[in-house]
């Protein structure tokens, strides 16, 4: 739009930029702490003074705060001058005259901002002779550590924690110089992004709990960039590695998807990684044994078996993993799938689908960026969006406090709908008719016949009224119909309409790519009728589904070798008759498929003193076992996904070819049996990696069966009762804890309980009261 | 001179309603309401009233400047933070008469055609601010608050806030962020609260001082107020002198009276056989100025040449038995204490002065000290976010240079001359 010329050198700027803002873009350096991309200026640190030069000739050269001083063309901004180095020492020594000298033991040395502020402007000695103010610490949870002296109040923490974050618990208290950033009574931060808070301030005070633990020097980490895990956004991480073990993960700057920030369970959730159960040697029948015999094993299973071969690859598992078992499966005449449950297999196809277009027809919705989520000026959200992708509620939040109105429909507690316009609780049955009727009513929004269905009515009128209107919906809570309705209201909106799908799995968009349509009814019931005799799961859990696991558990009584690639101990891992461990996310390189379809590639980060191998490795030396001229991974991967190009790890990523899928989508309908049905409940916390990382979860909730308060008194039950649920797995007795937040005749319970029932979401559940 | 805005107040008993009404109140109201809002501010500028809350900014401008197009909803808030110390003024006139304050903010809300005005009342002045709660009541039930005001179509809504919070809330920005019921931390001053203030919407603030001479020059006009002061001041103004005086008081007298007049004829002098060391004019945040000022007219352009301000005018005298030291120190105490710990400048660099202050006046004081006090001075006023830092060194910074050989014998010595290290030095 302009420039400005700092120190001699053109710099332009953008129409609302401020001086600090158009330097750091361009690269050049000026001092600061309180100023953050993400949060703006504020004008409190008072460090970035620069001296300015008014174009009227007759004024004197000025000092101002560079975040504070609107860029206008032609400025000339002198960042060397004496008086704005002067005021820039100015600062640093009063920010040091409380700031404890506690460096050598300092858990932010070696990525300490005021640090790196005090060598570069401050002074060398020390003038001030008084006393240094002390605080007392807070204890604020397993994640975050707390050390309030070392405190230089920029308020960057609360800035994030209230305003972006859109949190209560923390914040600025007291005056003078003893203002304090903490909570109001010691006790966990309730934000899933307050981790954040590590990386927001510049100094000591809000520290990674989990790192500190096992605490090393930060310039002796080894790392790598890396992808995060723990669900389909695929935000990029900075894992750090010493001695063969994982300590800890950073944010690393994507300006399309999680630019500066992480939630917690992205940050914390690596600790699966060094978890105590999670198996490094091989095992046969439970007795470890070295890698070279149960390979050997492995392949005499597989020789045994024939065509009578499985493989069920996983939403967790990388592209390379999934594609070669794949490749094997189809150099041996054996069955391949990705997903252990057929409906979710349906709803990841539907969604796909709806992303990418079928066979012939063209894209339908566009995707969105977490950016541009952000951007949405109205959004319907269906589901719990924070409990399956946690970055897209923080999106959702920036697009909420640009007022963006926010609809909710959720059967279970959803976090967002403190920010909805509109919250509606309805039950997994009925959410198909809600959404089709919610999409009837975009289309004529007179159709609305009863007041009953005024809210309906209202959440149609202003997504009709939106410009950037987003639709998301979290697919492992809705089936395939629900999907296509939601893909249907979206294009019934504004061309410009964005539709977002949370997915089931940091790749659970390559995996379906992958497996053909019906594939894992073919495999379970394969498996069940005998017709397969060795199968092969890699980072699948099919024993631990919650609506299939008994099922699975039972057919898999008849295989003669269940054989599991895996780093975590599932049950599936548990029951494995050879199991092959292998390498985590960090100690890997490998590409992930994220919602949007991006593909993005991660790198090695460090390796075990016994290097583990990863999944592919693993097929790929079982192929050169059982003499099989097996394709490598690229060319398993051509074949999968034509015109496919490894992503290179540390870029952008790249979008994934589309590959047309087959339209016909196998649909489950949901039984109608029963007055109560079980929904999922998740939290921030959970997926089956994070759920081995001990802080995380610290903090999950106590199990219940949580109800409407309208349905529990329908039903005579009040808060605090104690229930027999039964499924066909089992019975458990629970406490009723009453929240407003669940749907009608529903019984929100968490994917743990759920697996102990062996009921899925939207299953029927008996209820029985114990006296 | 007669005295005008504190003719009929007595804090032992103030005026209710109808008594009010029967010494002349509430009748500017049918005065303004007979004008149109912009000839109303016409007249005031005329007047030159200009802002008793310290700055001493033209009322008339800032209400021409808002500007009649401003955005609706538009706010004033009427500022009865009063918190500087030697200052009393605002105390008398709430203490002393609600009703003159009510029917204050009733004119100036016509002239800028608010719909709503807050009255902010320092949080220790809550007698106070509960006998105007009162008076506001009273006013609406007499339909001179409310809606259709006197069948004048003109519709206010005034509340009375009692302050949560400190000194700072006294800062016009501060102060609406502690209306909104945020931390009242100073805004950044772009863009002024004139054009997005109180929950974004245009903003005007008045010190209650300045509003409670509007109904006065409405019935009077100008040129009455503006005769009414002397040596080129206008208008009347509420002085205070504490300290070393014989009566320390508040007084109401021409703008422009000078610092001999008051201290010595109004507040009695000084003990006997003492001597004037010096003398703050308005307020803590505010430069010192010497006995060689006496005959400087109080008002703020003469004040503002002699070096200082005029502040709120109230007058805070020290004698030859006061260390100025230990004023200083007690100064910056209070200051350190009251920084709204936005800025570091502020925050951490008015304990640090107050912590060297503390080791001088102690007698542990070094050589460096006064140069390393300047150099901090200097850092710390331009630097500040708000104007709240810049005064609170005023009055250092100018101890500095009028009193430095006390300074320097408290060093040399290592102790305090006066025997009063931690006396607050008066």
């Amino acid at each position: 739009m302009g420039t400005i010329r700092i120190d001699g050198r053109d710099i332009p700027f953008e129409e609302g930029d401020n001086v600090l803002k158009a330097a750091l873009a361009a690269g050049v350096k000026i001092p600061h702490f309180c100023y953050h991309h993400a949060l703006g200026s504020l004008g409190a640190c008072r460090l970035c003074a620069v001296e300015i030069t008014p174009k009227e000739t007759n004024k004197a050269p000025q000092v101002v705060m560079a975040c504070l001083e609107p860029a206008k063309d032609g400025l000339q901004v002198c960042v060397s001058a004496a008086a704005a180095r002067r005021a820039r020492e100015g600062v640093i020594e009063l920010l040091m005259t409380n700031h404890p000298h506690d460096c050598p033991v300092c858990d932010e040395g070696g990525e300490c901002h005021l640090q790196e502020m005090t060598v570069d402007c401050g002074p060398p000695y020390r003038r001030y002779r008084g006393r240094k103010r002390t605080f007392p610490n807070q204890y604020l949870g397993p994640l975050v550590h707390h050390e309030m002296n070392r405190c230089i109040t920029c308020y960057r923490c609360t800035r994030f924690y209230r305003d972006y974050a859109v949190g209560d618990d923390l914040g600025a208290m007291r005056l003078r110089n003893e203002v304090y950033f903490g909570r109001f009574q010691d006790g966990p931060l309730d934000s899933p992004f307050a981790g954040n808070l590590v990386e927001v301030c510049p100094t000591g005070v809000f520290t990674d709990a989990v790192f500190r633990q096992r605490f090393t020097r930060v310039w002796d980490l080894k790392t790598a960039p890396s992808i995060c895990p723990h669900c389909s956004v695929g935000c990029n991480t900075l894992p750090g590695a010493r001695d063969g073990t994982l300590r800890r993960v950073r944010n690393r700057h994507h300006p399309e998807i999680n630019r500066w920030f992480l939630c917690d369970r992205g940050r914390y959730g690596h600790q699966y990684s060094e978890h105590t159960a999670r198996s490094l040697l091989p095992r046969i029948a439970g007795a470890s044994i070295s890698y070279r015999n149960a390979l050997t094993s492995a392949a005499e299973h597989i020789k045994t078996a024939g065509d009578r071969l499985g493989g069920l690859g996983s939403a967790r598992e990388d592209l390379e993993g999934n594609a070669l078992l794949r490749a094997l499966m189809h150099k041996l005449d054996g069955a391949y799938a990705a997903f252990s449950d057929p409906a979710l297999e349906s709803a990841m196809a539907a969604a796909i689908v709806q992303r990418q277009g079928t066979a012939g027809a063209s894209s339908l919705a566009k995707l969105a960026s977490l950016a541009e989520m952000e951007q949405a000026d109205a959004a319907l959200i269906v589901g719990d969006l924070t409990g399956h992708a946690p970055m897209m509620d923080l999106a959702l939040r920036q697009a909420y406090r640009r007022g963006a109105p926010l609809a909710v429909l959720h059967s279970t507690p959803a976090p967002l709908a403190r920010f909805a316009v509109t919250a509606l609780t309805v039950s997994p049955r009925e959410m198909g008719a809600r959404l089709s009727r919610l999409s009837e009513l975009v289309a004529d929004p007179s159709a609305a016949s009863s007041t009953q269905e005024a809210a309906l009515a209202d959440i149609a009128a202003r997504l009709t009224a939106a410009r950037r209107p987003l639709v998301a919906g979290v697919v492992e809570t809705l089936a395939a119909p629900e999907i296509v309705a939601l893909a249907q209201l979206a294009m019934a909106l504004d061309p410009s309409a964005r539709l977002v799908y949370a997915l089931p799995g940091p790749n659970a968009y390559g995996a379906a790519l992958l497996a053909p349509a019906g594939s894992a009814t073919a495999v379970l019931e394969a498996v069940e009728a005998g017709r397969i005799q060795t199968l092969i799961v890699a980072g699948n859990d099919p024993l631990g589904d919650a609506r299939l696991g008994p099922r699975w558990r039972a057919a898999c009584q008849r295989l003669d070798a269940l054989i599991v690639l895996d780093c975590v101990a599932t049950a599936t891992a548990q029951a494995a008759d050879i199991l092959l461990p292998v390498a985590a996310w960090a100690e890997r390189g490998g590409t992930f498929v994220n919602y949007e379809g991006r593909a993005q590639g991660f790198a090695p980060v460090f390796q075990r003193p016994e290097p583990l191998p990863t999944t592919a490795d693993v097929i790929a030396d079982l192929a050169q076992a059982l003499d099989l001229a097996l394709p490598d991974v690229t060319a398993a991967l051509s074949d999968a996904i034509p015109g496919y190009q490894a992503p290179i790890p540390g870029t952008l990523g790249s979008p994934i070819p589309v590959s047309p899928l087959p339209a016909h989508i196998d649909v489950a309908t949901r039984p109608e049996s029963g007055p109560w049905q079980a929904a999922l409940t998740t939290w921030y916390g959970d997926d089956p990696l994070a759920s081995f990382a001990p802080a995380l979860m610290e903090l999950a909730p106590a199990p219940a069966a949580r109800i409407a308060p309208a349905a529990a008194s329908n039903a005579g039950i009040e808060d605090g009762a104690r229930v027999m649920l039964r499924g066909p797995a089992g019975a458990l007795a629970l406490s009723v804890q009453l929240d407003s937040g669940v749907a009608m005749d529903t019984i929100a319970l968490a994917r743990a309980t759920l697996v102990q029932l062996g009921v899925g979401h939207g299953d029927p559940l008996d209820l029985e009261q114990i006296p | 001179m007669e005295a005008v805005l504190t003719q009929h107040l007595d804090p032992a008993a103030p005026l209710g309603l109808e008594a009010y009404r029967g010494v002349g109140g509430y009748r500017s109201l049918a005065a303004a309401f007979d004008l149109k809002p912009e000839a109303i501010i016409k007249t005031v500028e005329a007047a030159n009233l200009r802002g008793r809350g310290g700055a001493g900014f033209s009322c008339g401008v800032k209400w021409r400047l808002r500007g009649v197009d401003a955005a609706k909803p538009r706010y004033l808030v009427c500022n009865l933070d009063e918190s500087e110390p030697g200052t009393f003024k605002d105390r008398h006139l709430l203490y002393g008469g609600p009703h003159q304050i009510i029917e204050a903010v009733i004119v100036a809300a016509y002239a800028l055609q608010s719909e709503r005005a807050f009255i902010f009342v320092r949080g220790e002045y809550a007698t106070g601010g509960n006998g105007l709660k009162r008076a506001l009541k009273e006013a609406e039930a007499a339909g001179l608050v409310g809606a259709n005001i006197g069948g004048s179509g003109f519709d206010l809504q005034i509340d009375v806030h009692l302050s949560a919070g400190r000194y700072i809330c006294g800062e016009g920005s501060a102060q609406i962020n502690a209306l909104e019921g945020r931390r009242p931390n100073p805004r950044h001053k772009i863009p002024r609260t004139s054009i997005k203030g109180l929950w974004g919407q245009p903003t005007t603030t008045n010190n209650v001082e300045t509003l409670v001479n509007v109904p006065h020059i409405l019935l009077n006009g100008a040129d009455w107020f503006r005769d009414l002061g002397i040596n080129g001041g206008c208008g009347s103004k509420l002085y205070g002198v504490s300290g070393k005086v014989q009566h320390p008081g508040l007084f109401e007298l021409p703008t422009g009276t000078t610092a001999r007049e008051l201290i010595f004829d109004h507040a009695g002098g000084l003990a006997e056989g003492r001597s004037l060391l010096g003398f703050l004019p308005g307020g803590a945040s505010t430069a010192f100025l010497l006995p060689e000022h006496l005959d400087v007219p109080m008002d703020f352009d003469p004040v503002a040449k002699a070096g200082s301000r005029l502040g709120t005018g109230g007058i805070i005298v020290l004698d030859d038995t006061t260390c100025p030291v230990a004023v200083a120190l007690n100064l910056m105490r209070f200051f350190a204490r009251e920084s709204c710990g936005f800025c570091t400048p502020c925050r951490d660099g008015l304990p640090y002065l107050a912590q060297i202050l503390a080791a001088i006046a102690a007698g542990e004081g070094q050589v460096e000290d006064l140069a390393l006090l300047e150099d901090l001075c200097e850092k710390i006023a331009p630097q500040s976010f708000c104007a709240f830092a810049p005064g609170a060194v005023m009055p250092l910074t100018s101890s500095l240079q009028c009193f430095r050989e006390h300074y320097a014998q408290h060093i040399a010595t290592g102790r305090c001359p006066f025997g009063k290290a931690n006396e607050g030095g008066l």
